[in-house]
């Protein structure tokens, strides 16, 4: 009776939740380099969806959406054929003892799966590059995520004197689109 | 002389062509509706000095955009949305003036049409 329970549990936790679109707006003049994560906030923080290969995602300066550069991931799988830069693989988080790398065709990433719909936009650690270099620039680096994400501590606001990366959603029902806006 | 005209008429012509050559490359940025363009300078604004959090905004427990921010993307939202066709009864029918709701179809409407241009410069190339 209990597992039926905890069943439907994650059952209507699943209803709860579609992981939504991901944009980055890199309106800055310097090239952002940064991980990329995404957990459940509902129940109990798994899975854990990290960018594992390239574990970086380089947004070049000046590329947003206006001169359509913007790096726009529709979920874990399409991203790979309609993004600017394709994740090829995600390392899946399933328990304490259970991580596996992802293809971004595999079956327990794609769209409407139990590792989509029960994720959402996270997190990014990143640090900013005089543009087209290898040269960071010191001061204008950090975390930042959504901050009510009940699993990971995090500001979802950087200001530095070089600049500033923001995080926000914006949320309909179950669809929540979710933006990284650096200026 | 009149061979030299001539010559030179058709060197004019050869400039032009390839001008034109230049011109008919389109990438998906020059293929945005104005609507589309109104849209990109929406979300830039929020980077605007006056349009950046608050103080207040920045306590908040939640990363939902403000409803002061969100008020900067619907005018550009509404005129996406109503250039697809839809009217303005149908736009307040579906949304009830709720301001995610038309930012989020908005969004839907740009990725759409962003597809169908980037598709469409794929089959002309």
């Amino acid at each position: 009776m209990k597992k039926l329970l905890t069943l439907i549990g994650i059952a209507a936790v699943s209803l709860a939740y579609s992981q939504g679109i991901f944009i980055i707006n890199n309106y800055s003049g310097y090239d952002f380099h940064g991980s990329l994560s995404a957990n459940n906030f509902a129940g109990g923080c798994y899975p854990y969806v990290h960018a594992l290969n390239p574990a970086t995602i380089i947004a070049p300066a000046y590329s947003n959406m206006s001169n359509s550069n913007a790096i726009i991931y529709k979920n874990y799988k399409d991203q790979f054929t309609d993004s600017l830069f394709p994740i090829g693989q995600w390392t899946v988080t399933t328990s304490p003892t259970n991580s596996q790398p992802r293809a971004w065709n595999h079956a327990a990433v794609m769209p409407g799966g139990t590792v989509a719909n029960n994720t959402r936009w996270a997190a990014t650690k990143f640090q900013m590059y005089f543009a087209g270099t290898n040269t960071p620039e010191t001061f204008f680096n950090g975390n930042v995520g959504n901050n009510a994400n009940p699993c990971v501590m995090i500001d979802n606001l950087i200001t530095t004197p070089y600049g500033t990366a923001e995080w926000f959603t914006i949320t309909t029902g179950t669809t929540v689109t979710t933006f990284l806006e650096i200026y | 002389m009149k061979k030299t005209i001539l010559l030179i008429a058709f060197a004019v012509v050869g400039l032009i062509s390839c001008n034109n050559e230049g011109a008919a490359v389109n990438t998906v940025s020059s293929m945005k509706t104005p609507q589309m363009e109104n849209f990109d300078k929406a979300f830039k604004s929020l980077g605007d000095p006056q349009n950046r959090p608050t103080e207040e905004e920045k306590k908040r427990n939640t990363s939902e955009l403000s409803d002061r921010r969100k008020a900067l993307l619907v005018p550009a939202s509404k005129d996406l949305i109503l250039s697809t066709g839809v009217t303005e009864a149908e736009l307040t029918r579906k949304t009830g003036g709720d301001m995610s709701q038309i930012i989020v179809w908005a969004t839907q409407i740009y990725m759409k049409k962003s597809d169908e241009i980037r598709k469409n410069i794929k089959a002309e190339n």
